[in-house]
């Protein structure tokens, strides 16, 4: 199982270093005074959509292959059971390793029905955001928002649920306050953080 | 009977009795030893089962509840973290930081001062307004209602304080803490890179509040919730914190719940001191893995060194952020009860049922013996009656009245012993019968015996005399036979005699006794052979007694089992017989003198009255040479004369020497033909020659070929010239046997027994002397042979010549040729 958990990670690594090298790659470029900048709702939109890739090829090249053939699920409590992490927790720790690697960028998956509280909008903006999308979940919402002086591009893209393992776990956990999610429905948003400095 | 072959064996062997009681009572503790072993080891067994599985349930529960009072607490503490005053503070504190305008030396001066116990510095930091939200929360007033923190938890804060994100001390409830902390591990485990993480430390001992505590840091993330602006940092009491809920559970003497983390160190112990190890090291790893369960452990981790049952459970929530990660390190209750206490339901239950096994041993024995004495009462009457029965004294019948298989026997040991006596009975007067019938055959023998005129003797092995008969008793004189008479004290005997009588007695003399040989006492003793095999008188079956002889005869009488057979003695008295026997054959020499004498004188007239014929002739003849052919006819008759004579002493020619030489057999057999060959007729005579080579014998050659010559003679003259002669040599064990066969009409069977007695002869008179095959056979016995003769009517007879064969002496042909070429082959007229 530390095989998975090891190729998970590497994958993990590998692919978001990758999308983050283009990134900082675009950021150099638009920095460089001679060269045309980019803007951030291009960046956030490239990294969702790698975002999404990644998350969608764990999925289902990944996951659900393992699940069915009997050799590994995936299940919340994965460090302790030496499972496979749901593809949210995918997400969300692949997220603290960026936070962690210090490029600056964060995202995280937000919702209105989260399972654990600190997966709640955070702020006034991620709120208002969240009943937009879902409206209009095709779109996403973006704005500058502030921490104190600090400046940051903020894009909230819809967030479905994509395979059954989503709908399952937030249908049956019993810590989850909603439990009639239904495929393809919108369970909540990817937030993308990227500072403006 | 006085006393019992029981009583009287008990000290070699066990009776019935004890062996009765000893029985039931291994019928009964065997089971009950082996079922009390199976119960308490069972009983144990399950003990520990049950006991683990509650463990571990008590440890499970207790870990959920601690775990829970933890989350509670971060909870509390996430409270503060998430107020925006403090947020947007340490935001402007965050943004300032950043602002090349300010003052370092500023914090440096604070520094100092806070170090320095500065009160105007304490004050600053003490009481600032974010000191006072930290006092308000630390006192309840942002709890929703209903929901004030508990006083245990209140009073078990030690320290609440707030750091920027640079590490340095920003508000705080108490004086204590220091003022940098950004090289601390729980600050960059909490700040994490400005990701922000839960961070518990494990338990330590702080000196600044002088006790054992962990602590709960929460990063304080910005109002974007995107990096961490400052750390909360709550010390808590360990012990003061868990005690209230770890020490309530308890359960009998010695149960109780406890908190431990990964090295096995002490957080709260209703027993053990806080932040002391558990006593047994190798303890630790068997009750901190990362799920719930129960062992069986060798020690109790309280200093105790029994066999504990332990059960041990995680605290996975809290474990999961314990020093920053689950794998840095983990809290886990554990839960125990001293083996004492535990396994004492089982040690009741083990020593009162070994009392009841007591009681019931004794109650065993109890009712074997009373049983034994049930069972063995009855078998000890029997076996009185059998022994009774054994000695012919029972005369009632046994009285068993059990009703069971005893009384059986009893009724048959009864029917047997009736049945005995009427046997008996029937026995005693056969016996008598056939007492009165042995009497009666005693007294016919006796009589017999006494009718009897021949003297009987019955001796036994001592020779000690057990019968006399009446002829016996009249002939030598007995009156009255004692008890211990000896055989030789009856009869008067010559020393010799007796002597040799003995020696006959000690071989068992009945098996020896033999019949006096009456064919060859009464046939007529050759008078020509010297008696050098003549028997020794003792030999004879006679017995010299006084003026009589008796012969007498040995037998054997057998006797009772186990008595040594008697010895017979038969005498039979021969004094007349043995005077008639001597008459006889005084006669019988006369008579063959008389056939000599006669023989002799028919043999010498003829040519004796030749002889004086002549002579008278002589007496008027003128002519001399009638005169001289006169005197060759007497010289002619007196050689004639001189050749019968010698004929008749067997002395043919006397040998150069008398020692004996080797010689083959076969070459003194074939001259011996040579010299027949000249003398008789043999023309028509066919020979056959089968011998067996050159078989050495010791012989004077002469002598052996006048014996071979006689024989040939014989065979020929028995064949009347005409048939076929077989000569045969065979070689069999140290002897040399020739055969010398002819076709002749045979010897009859009343002349066979005859031919070698002198004078006896079938041929007419003056053909035979009678004495060829008396001299050949006395040659042949010299040599240490002998010869016989078979016969078989109209077939032939054959005369087998023995010889013993010389194996010591190389073949000594030279020595015979020398002495045969010396002797001149002499003319033989035998018989």
């Amino acid at each position: 199982m530390d095989y998975f958990r090891f190729t998970f990670q590497a994958a993990t690594v590998a692919l978001l270093l990758g999308g983050f090298w283009t990134v900082a790659a675009l950021h150099a470029a638009k920095e460089s005074p001679t060269t045309i900048g980019i803007s951030p709702q291009k960046v956030a939109d490239y990294i969702h959509a790698i975002l999404e890739a990644d998350r969608t090829f764990y999925t289902s090249h990944i996951v659900n292959r393992l699940q069915e053939k009997g050799i590994v699920a995936s299940t919340e409590q994965w460090e302790q059971d030496n499972t496979l992490p749901l593809p949210a927790q995918f997400l969300q720790h692949s997220g603290r390793l960026v936070a962690e690697s210090g490029s600056g960028i964060r995202y995280r998956l937000i919702g209105f029905s989260p399972i654990y509280q600190r997966n709640a909008p955070a702020t006034e903006f991620e709120r208002k955001a969240l009943d937009v999308l879902k409206r209009q979940p095709d779109r996403p919402v973006t704005g500058i928002v502030s921490s104190g002086k600090k400046q940051y591009f903020q894009a909230i893209y819809s967030d479905r649920a994509v395979s059954s393992a989503c709908i399952t776990c937030h249908n049956s956990h019993p810590l989850s306050p909603k439990q009639d999610f239904k495929l393809n429905d919108v369970m909540g948003g990817i937030a993308i953080i990227i500072p403006l400095e | 009977m006085t006393t019992t072959p029981t009583s009287s064996l008990s000290g070699t062997r066990w009776g019935l009795k004890t062996k009765v009681i000893l029985s039931m009572l291994l019928v009964g503790i065997i089971p009950l030893v082996v079922g009390l072993g199976m119960a308490f080891w069972q009983g144990s067994q399950e003990i520990r089962e049950i006991s683990g599985e509650s463990f571990k349930a008590l440890a499970t529960e207790a870990a959920r509840k601690l775990d829970l009072l933890v989350v509670e607490e971060i909870s509390h503490t996430a409270r503060i973290a998430h107020d925006p005053t403090i947020i947007r503070e340490l935001e402007r504190r965050r943004d300032a930081s950043s602002d090349p305008k300010r003052s370092i030396s500023a914090l440096a001066d604070l520094e100092q001062r806070w170090t320095e116990r500065d009160p105007a510095a304490l004050k600053s930091l003490t009481g600032n307004t974010l000191s006072a939200l930290l006092h308000e929360y630390y006192a309840g007033v942002y709890s929703p209602p209903g929901q004030l923190l508990p006083q245990v938890v209140r009073a078990s804060t030690k320290m609440l304080f707030l750091t920027d994100a640079q590490g340095a001390l920003v508000a705080t409830m108490t004086d204590h803490p220091a003022f940098r902390h950004q090289d601390t591990r729980w600050w960059q485990g909490a700040f994490n890179k400005a990701v922000g993480q839960l961070y518990i430390e494990d338990i330590r001992f702080d000196d600044q509040v002088n006790t054992y505590v962990f602590t709960i840091s929460l990063p304080i993330m910005d109002s974007l919730r995107y990096e961490t602006v400052g750390v909360l940092h709550h010390v808590i009491d360990a012990k003061e914190f868990f005690s209230p809920s770890t020490h309530a559970i308890r359960f009998g003497k010695t149960g109780h719940v406890m908190l431990i983390d990964t090295n096995g160190i002490v957080i709260s112990c209703p027993i053990l001191p806080t932040g002391v190890p558990l006593s047994d090291r190798n303890l630790t790893p068997l009750v901190t893995p990362q799920h719930p369960g129960w062992v069986e452990a060798s020690s109790d981790g309280h200093g105790g060194q029994s066999t504990s049952v332990i059960g041990f459970a995680p605290l996975l929530e809290t474990s999961r952020a314990t020093n920053g990660s689950i794998d840095s390190g983990s809290w886990h209750t554990f839960v125990w009860q001293s083996s004492d206490e535990l396994f004492a339901p089982i040690q009741h239950l083990l020593t009162w049922v070994m009392v009841f096994g007591a009681v019931a041993i004794v109650l065993l024995a109890s009712l074997g013996y009373v049983a034994a004495g049930r069972i063995v009462t009855p078998v000890r009457q029997l076996q009185q009656a059998a022994q009774a029965i054994g000695r012919g004294e029972l005369q009632t019948p046994i009285q068993i009245n059990t009703g069971d298989e005893l009384e059986d026997l009893a009724r048959e040991f009864t029917r047997m012993n009736t049945q005995l006596k009427a046997a008996f009975a029937g026995l005693t007067d056969q016996v008598k019968l056939k007492t009165q019938e042995f009497q009666v055959l005693q007294q016919s023998t006796d009589q017999i015996l006494d009718a009897v005129p021949t003297p009987i003797v019955l001796i036994d092995s001592h020779q000690i005399v057990r019968y006399i008969n009446q002829t016996a008793r009249e002939a030598f004189s007995v009156r009255e036979t004692s008890s211990d008479t000896s055989l030789f004290s009856i009869l008067s005997l010559d020393p010799g005699v007796q002597k040799q009588l003995q020696t006959e007695f000690q071989m068992n003399g009945g098996t020896s006794a033999t019949m006096p040989d009456i064919e060859r006492e009464t046939a007529p003793r050759d008078p020509l052979q010297p008696r050098t095999d003549h028997e020794p008188a003792g030999h004879r079956s006679e017995l010299p007694i006084g003026s009589r002889i008796y012969h007498y005869q040995w037998f054997r009488l057998p006797t009772k089992p186990g008595e040594e057979d008697s010895i017979g003695l038969v005498l039979r008295d021969i004094t007349d017989e043995s005077r008639l026997q001597d008459q006889l054959v005084q006669a019988e020499k006369t008579g063959s003198l008389g056939v000599l004498t006669a023989g002799i004188g028919h043999e010498l007239n003829n040519p004796l009255f030749g002889i004086i014929g002549l002579g008278e002739i002589l007496q008027d003849e003128q002519d001399l040479e009638h005169i001289k052919s006169y005197a060759r006819d007497i010289v002619a008759h007196g050689r004639r004369m001189a050749t019968i004579i010698r004929d008749f002493t067997g002395v043919t020619d006397r040998e150069a020497s008398d020692k004996p030489v080797s010689v083959p057999v076969e070459e003194v057999l074939d001259k011996a033909l040579a010299t027949a060959q000249a003398t008789v007729d043999m023309n028509d005579v066919v020979i056959h020659k089968t011998y067996a080579g050159h078989t050495p014998v010791l012989v004077l050659p002469d002598q052996l070929r006048q014996a071979f010559v006689n024989l040939l003679t014989n065979a020929i003259h028995a064949m009347k010239g005409t048939g076929a002669l077989t000569l045969t040599t065979v070689v069999s064990d140290h002897m040399v046997t020739t055969t010398i066969a002819d076709s002749g009409p045979g010897i009859s069977k009343q002349h066979l027994s005859k031919v070698f007695d002198p004078f006896f002869t079938t041929k007419e008179q003056g053909e035979g002397s009678g004495l060829g095959l008396t001299v050949a056979r006395r040659i042949i016995r010299k040599f240490g042979g002998d010869i016989r003769i078979e016969c078989v009517e109209d077939r032939g007879a054959a005369c087998h010549v023995t010889l013993p064969i010389n194996t010591s002496t190389p073949p000594l042909g030279d020595t015979w040729t020398t002495s045969a070429s010396r002797s001149k082959p002499q003319p033989s007229h035998s018989s």
